[in-house]
């Protein structure tokens, strides 16, 4: 099946540029592209992608303001994948807690662009894990701003869920906790997805964010 | 010496102390300067040279005057020489404004010598040495003093004109003289001008304790308002840099067959984008302040000039009435020079808005071949008084940012009550 994408960025280089490198990639197919939030608001209804790429700092509206429109709207389906120049700081950090599934730098490789389009369409691993899990680390500690929302509390959650979850947010992959837990890929599955349900969260970032934020897992050295 | 030098401990010390003390009453009464004179103005001496003078002038006249029965026998005529030392005397002190050490002994050594040519003639039974006139004028020369050296040295010197006047005393005829009153008129004189004197030096470290502390608040201001420009430049080359990286990558695709040289090339150049990349992350990283996270400044692109319709919309909804124009063939510009352009604009703008609420204000934006020029003016504030301290912050960030890229910024009142900002950015030094 093919991934649909949805390319937002001011500069039209950049536009351009990505459209180039991800229709070269087999199962990768770019079907519009947005000049600011506004546009990639309309476009994201419009053309219903499967992935948004999307740029921090637009005129207009800004890739985080975007973001929380686009993953907050109901049934929403896409994902957003928050592309920054350089900077991964609390904007990133800002951007994942609004709903981004992932971020990336703008000056990485076609390969590594191809791979985090795949990664974050899948939703079954954390788009660079490691650096991912620094980040909300470091940042959850900082953060100011209003908490995820608490419709469900950690207690609400399996012995088992909780455990599932603090996985998640080591940034293991579904495969890896399965093979961590000693139990099916599908059993995983299964559990990744009563979490978010219980926690109302709508992937495995926000769901690594819920974890560090609620203090499930601390950072270490903190 | 030899029975001292055996001597360990206390004693030792109390001679070395005791072989110190010639060297020190040396400096504290000879040859350690005294304070400077305070300038006009200063704290501590608001009328220090002009009132203090002629108040001075007076005193040592009347003191003359009255001095003058003291040194000469009732019902005589007045001999040269005592109007002389009275003379004398009356000038010693008036230089103890400007030498008040040197007037201090001068004064005393003529009310010794005064005490020697006269005392023959002086009738038993008077207060001499210490008559009131002399202990007023070497009241005088004291407080003069005390105003200008440290306590301990102005003490010192009360002690000595103690002794003075009583050696004087003894060894003359004995005359009846009036140690206490003397001592008691001289040690206040000198608590007095002691006082003034800590009173002054405190004031003036007040002073320049907020100087400094004004200057390194100028200064962090000003490192501050680099660290920003620096953080917007590198920021600009940064994005310019990531978009290399991309369009390296892209370029491939847009031949067929792309030959292994060009590939290699462009390989090469993207390496050397995103190396440069990561210099830049480096230095952002310390450029980075706190500050940055409030200016919100990464949520948007840098501006350019293009956004200045933008900038002067929302001025205008603040309550500004702006006109803007511009002149020559608009044309994009380098990076720097669009932002730092665009920051003029707004910081001279956000000045209007600060410190003349109400006034109208221009824009007009010039491109020339050379230069581009960006002219802010307001007209008088509608509520003229507003006008606060503190507008420097702009003006400074103005400079700065012209001086960068080689430019002249001239800012100043205009005739009509308003205020004009005037930046010229050269174009060729860039290109």
């Amino acid at each position: 099946m093919t991934i649909r994408v949805l390319i937002a960025d001011d500069q039209m280089m950049v536009r351009q540029g990505f459209t180039v490198l991800l229709n070269a990639e087999p199962g990768i197919e770019v079907v519009g592209q947005a000049v600011d939030g506004v546009d990639a608001l309309e476009k994201t209804a419009e053309l219903d992608p499967d992935v948004v790429l999307m740029d921090i700092r637009m005129p207009r509206l800004g890739g985080i303001d975007a973001t929380r429109r686009i993953t907050g709207a109901p049934g929403a389906t896409a994902r957003v994948l928050v592309l920054t120049t350089f900077d991964l700081d609390e904007y990133v950090y800002e951007a994942l807690r609004s709903g981004a599934s992932g971020f990336l730098l703008k000056d990485a490789s076609a390969d590594e662009l191809a791979q985090a389009v795949r990664v974050v369409a899948a939703g079954d691993a954390l788009l660079a894990p490691h650096i991912t899990k620094r980040l909300i680390a470091e940042f959850s500690r900082v953060s100011a701003g209003p908490r995820p929302p608490d419709r469900g509390r950690v207690g609400d959650l399996t012995e088992r869920e909780t455990e599932v979850l603090s996985l998640i947010a080591q940034g293991l992959s579904n495969a890896e906790i399965a093979a961590h837990l000693v139990v099916a890929e599908q059993t995983v599955k299964t559990h990744v997805s009563r979490i978010l349900v219980k926690l109302g969260l709508r992937d495995r970032t926000q769901a690594a964010v819920y974890a560090y934020e609620s203090g499930l897992v601390r950072p270490a050295g903190y | 010496m030899s029975k001292l030098s055996g001597m360990t401990g206390a004693g030792g010390r109390i001679a070395a102390a005791l072989r110190g003390l010639p060297r020190m009453l040396r400096e504290d009464l000879w040859t350690a300067p005294v304070d400077p004179v305070p300038p006009m103005g200063a704290p501590g001496s608001p009328v220090w040279r002009p009132a203090f003078g002629m108040l001075l002038t007076l005193v040592v006249t009347v003191l003359g005057v009255w001095h003058v029965p003291d040194l000469v026998p009732h019902g005589a005529a007045v001999p040269e020489y005592v109007v002389l030392l009275v003379v004398s005397q009356a000038l010693a002190l008036l230089t103890g404004m400007w030498h008040p050490l040197y007037a201090w002994w001068a004064s005393l050594a003529l009310m010794v010598v005064s005490v020697r040519i006269t005392a023959y003639a002086m009738t038993p039974g008077e207060l001499y040495p210490w008559t009131g006139p002399e202990i007023a004028l070497q009241g005088t020369a004291l407080f003069l003093l005390a105003l200008r050296v440290r306590p301990r040295r102005a003490g010192l010197a009360l002690v000595l004109s103690l002794l003075a006047g009583l050696s004087a005393g003894s060894t003359t005829r004995p005359h009846h003289y009036s140690l206490y009153v003397a001592a008691l008129v001289l040690f206040t004189a000198v608590v007095i001008g002691a006082a003034l004197r800590a009173l002054r030096v405190a004031r003036t470290e007040l002073v320049e304790q907020s100087e400094l502390t004004e200057e390194e608040r100028a200064r962090r201001t000003l490192l501050e308002e680099r660290n920003r420009i620096a953080r917007e430049l590198h920021d600009v080359v940064a994005h310019h840099m990531s978009v290399i990286s991309i369009q390296a990558q892209v370029a491939p695709h847009l031949v067929e067959n792309p030959s292994d040289e060009l590939r290699e090339n462009l390989t090469g150049i993207r390496e050397n984008a995103v190396e440069a990349l990561a210099e830049l992350r480096r230095v952002l990283g310390v450029l980075r302040s706190e500050d940055a996270v409030a200016d919100g400044l990464r949520h948007a692109p840098q501006p350019t000039l293009e956004r200045l319709d933008e900038l002067i919309g929302k001025v205008r909804s603040a309550g500004i009435t702006v006109t803007a124009e511009t002149t020559g063939r608009r044309r994009p510009l380098p990076p720097g020079v669009e932002l730092s352009a665009f920051r003029i604009v707004q910081e001279a703008l956000s000045n209007v808005l600060r410190h003349a609420p109400g006034a109208r204000a221009r824009v007009q934006v010039g491109y020339h071949s050379a230069a581009v020029t960006v002219r802010v003016t307001n007209t008088a504030p509608a509520s003229p008084g507003r006008s606060t301290g503190g507008g420097g912050h702009g003006l400074l960030g103005m400079r700065e940012r012209t001086a960068m890229l080689g430019g002249d910024l001239t800012h100043g009142p205009t005739p009509g009550g308003g205020f004009e900002v005037v930046a010229t950015l050269p174009l060729e030094e860039l290109s």
